[in-house]
């Protein structure tokens, strides 16, 4: 008979009394998704700080994990903010916004694009040779509002449900619909212009 | 409301996929849409862009950094007690 799996929230409940063990266990469950989480917040260079700096942060605070959300969510919750915080020690250069590739209108509240054009960004990543892309997109996503990175991310990457990543970031749902929102819209009009279609 | 604009359809778009329009409004939009070959063109772009970009910044651990994170976390906790047992 195979023993059952403990529960995330059972070994973190073990390694809050001490139990090395089960956070042994908890960081092999997490850490590939932690670092796929620092490498979209923070980009590559700075990922390996950030997991560090969050699970370590996961470990001194598990004694305040109140089992009132699930842990994966309040993990989530640890190493967003480590990303944030490291963000803004970094001394980074301007970015170039991408406010210029919202979608346009003409005065009557039409698109001035094309129907092939308005589709081009869905076919991306077949246009585009993969190498450039993750490329690309790793610098698309450092040149959002950190507002609406952390949220697309954890949302549409991370594919936290919508109510899950307002208990992360500690906002309303409305809020994070309104902050990927936004982030699908520049992003989808980077994507196209990557594609070779000037927004 | 009998239509809407593609400015306002796409202002009301991740609402709407979220089911968080109300129904007439939301037979509204997929009229406008069904009828919008633009609207449909930009629709299918929107949905694709999450998907892209999540498959583009799907990022591997490297081996050599899991031992290393491992080994980091194990010196830190023996140096260093949880608040609760000082």
């Amino acid at each position: 008979m195979v023993p059952e799996e403990a529960t995330d929230e059972a070994l973190a409940s073990r390694a809050a009394l001490g139990d090395n063990h089960a956070f042994d266990e908890i960081t092999i469950r997490y850490q590939a998704r932690v670092y796929r989480l620092a490498c979209r917040l923070v980009g590559h260079d700075d990922a390996p700080d950030v997991v560090q700096e969050g699970l370590l942060s996961v470990y001194r605070n598990l004694a305040s994990f109140r089992q009132e959300s699930r842990f994966g969510t309040w993990l989530y919750r640890i190493v967003t903010n480590a990303a944030l915080m490291h963000r803004r020690t970094r001394a980074r250069r301007p970015v170039e916004s991408l406010d210029a590739f919202l979608p346009e209108f003409d005065a009557t509240g039409r698109h001035c694009h094309t129907p092939a054009e308005l589709q081009v960004a869905a076919h991306a990543d077949e246009l585009l040779d993969r190498r450039v892309l993750a490329e690309e997109a790793t610098a698309a996503l450092d040149r959002l509002p950190d507002l609406y990175r952390s949220a697309f991310v954890l949302r549409d990457l991370e594919e936290l449900t919508t109510a899950e990543v307002a208990d992360v970031l500690g906002v309303e749902p409305a809020t994070v619909r309104q902050r990927v929102h936004r982030a699908r819209l520049m992003l989808r009009g980077y994507l196209g212009a990557l594609a070779g279609v000037r927004p | 409301m009998t239509d809407v604009s593609c400015e306002t359809g796409v202002g009301l778009l991740m609402d709407y996929l979220e089911g968080v329009v109300p129904g007439d409004v939301r037979t509204v939009l997929e009229s406008h849409v069904a009828g919008c070959p633009k609207c449909t063109a930009f629709v299918a772009s929107y949905l694709a862009t999450p998907r892209i970009l999540r498959e583009a910044t799907a990022a591997t651990m490297p081996p050599e950094l899991q031992r290393s994170l491992v080994a980091f976390l194990r010196a830190q906790r023996d140096d260093r007690p949880r608040q609760k047992d000082r």
